[in-house]
């Protein structure tokens, strides 16, 4: 609901002082990006990972038939990348693209190093990240297998509280793997047994 | 008595789009000083000046959103609008018509250019104010206040200056229809060339003057030509608009609830917890179901 920089999530997060810091995140550029701007297009190679400091991105893929897969958002404070990418070398599967105006921090393999060598807690707090975000997808592979419509509602808006009021409902459905009818009913229910006027 | 003096006079802003059928220049609360609490209790206020809308088969507009924590009034100046609410309600906002629509505690509404006016197209002009609501009525039941053109008092300057149409508050003892929560003064003044008008607020109130039409000069000095909005000081109680052109003017004046404001996307409340709470809400479905 703020929007953030990067560097207030780093002191935030790590035992480092506000000086220390500002003279490491200077070696990190930030850009700005129109609405519907791509940040990372199919097949291209992607050098960064993102962290959103003021908009709204998406991770998404283009199937044969032309449908698009929503696999993230990332609104304020978030990160978003294309691993076999930036780690494997791979060229893309995926598309990165601002939903809104948006602001990221655009950090780079040398950075990482740089915040390794220069922050001693850096490493687990990295760790911590990644163990969190395979959770994270742990449990969206779960639901996507398993959970009622509904359930996948519930979960999305613990998770985006405020995605709904920023994005068409078409994405949300896309994101949730159900028809944007499904989730149209979903809400219509959820209404019905809440709504008291 | 003081005189009220002029503190700046904003130019628009680039347009941007709400939805796909009002263009507009946000003058509150973006830039120029003029945010939430500088202009409580009118913390919103988007203009979508004179544009040319060619004819459409499906009405452009805004989709289903909500609304919580205040009111939001709509003033036609030139189109006509047509809104739904997820209570059932709806109606259209016809050439020089007001809705105010109180959505305190929570409503989902759509609003989109009139069926029949969409086909045909043309110049439309709109002012959208969200106006602030005290804590006490902010989870009072949504209502809507639907003032018709022909129903808004007027008050005849003299020497044929013009006329003062009352939507808000009061004018000289003519008294405008619209009920509010807190003491609000909102007028169009239409001067014809040449002509005067004199106005006189507690000092304290937030006020600004829209142009719609024409040019005007403000206390015999400050000009403040068509789409613009003069940002009066609160430094004194009365001021004076002349028309340099024949002129519409819309003159807002408000006593500041002067209350903590957390706003985000489309609710206004007090604290950062009502806003998550709002926005749990919505997510929940307790504003309602509305078709999209």
């Amino acid at each position: 609901m703020n929007s953030f920089n990067l560097k207030t999530y780093l002191t935030s997060n790590l035992d480092i002082d506000e000086k220390e810091i500002s003279s490491i995140v200077e070696n990190c550029t930030t850009k700005t990006f129109k609405k519907d701007q791509f940040l990372l297009r199919e097949n291209e190679h992607c050098t960064h990972t993102f962290f959103v400091e003021k908009g709204l991105l998406r991770q998404y893929s283009i199937d044969e038939k032309g449908r698009e897969h929503i696999l993230t958002f990332a609104p304020e404070n978030w990160f978003v990348t294309n691993r076999e990418s930036t780690y494997f070398n791979q060229p893309s599967a995926y598309y990165i693209q601002a939903l809104e105006d948006s602001k990221a921090a655009m950090i780079n393999e040398e950075f990482i190093h740089l915040l390794s060598e220069k922050i001693p807690s850096f490493s687990d707090f990295n760790n911590k990240l990644l163990h969190n975000h395979i959770r994270h997808l742990q449990n969206r592979v779960n639901l996507l297998l398993s959970a009622t419509a509904e359930d996948r509602y519930l979960q999305f808006i613990k998770m985006y509280p405020d995605i709904l009021l920023r994005v068409p409902q078409t994405m949300v459905a896309s994101y949730l793997g159900i028809t944007p009818e499904s989730l149209s009913r979903v809400r219509k229910e959820l209404a019905q047994k809440n709504f008291k006027n | 008595m003081k005189t009220k003096t002029v503190e700046l006079v904003a130019s628009p802003r680039e347009p941007h789009f709400v939805g796909d059928g009002f263009r507009v220049h946000n003058f509150i609360p973006s830039g120029y000083r003029m945010d939430m609490q500088r202009m409580d209790p009118f913390i919103m206020l988007d203009y979508n000046s004179t544009y040319n809308f060619p004819p459409s088969d499906k009405p452009k507009g805004v989709g289903v959103h909500p609304h919580k924590g205040f009111e939001t009034v709509t003033i036609a100046y030139k189109g006509k609008v047509q809104h739904h609410d997820s209570s059932g309600g709806g109606g259209i906002i016809d050439r020089g018509d007001i809705q105010w629509m109180t959505a305190a505690s929570g409503v989902l509404h759509k609003e989109y250019h009139e069926e029949e006016w969409s086909k045909k197209g043309g110049d439309f002009q709109m002012v959208q104010l969200w106006v602030n609501l005290p804590k006490k009525d902010k989870t009072s039941a949504p209502k809507y206040q639907a003032i018709k053109y022909a129903d808004i008092k007027r008050y005849e300057l003299e020497n044929k200056a013009g006329v003062i149409e009352v939507i808000a508050g009061e004018y000289k003892g003519t008294k405008g229809s619209a009920s509010t929560f807190t003491p609000i003064h909102m007028f169009n003044s239409k001067l014809n060339k040449g002509g005067k008008a004199t106005f006189e607020f507690p000092a304290n109130y937030n006020t600004a003057l829209l142009v719609l039409e024409g040019n005007i000069k403000v206390n015999g000095m400050e000009e403040t030509p068509t789409d613009h909005l003069a940002l009066m000081a609160n430094d004194g109680e009365t001021f004076e608009i002349e028309a340099t052109d024949d002129a519409v003017v819309l003159v807002l004046s408000g006593e500041p609830i002067n209350e903590p404001i957390a706003a985000h996307g489309p609710f206004v409340m007090n604290t950062k917890q009502e806003l998550i709470e709002a926005f749990n809400d919505f997510n929940n479905g307790k504003f309602g179901y509305l078709e999209d």
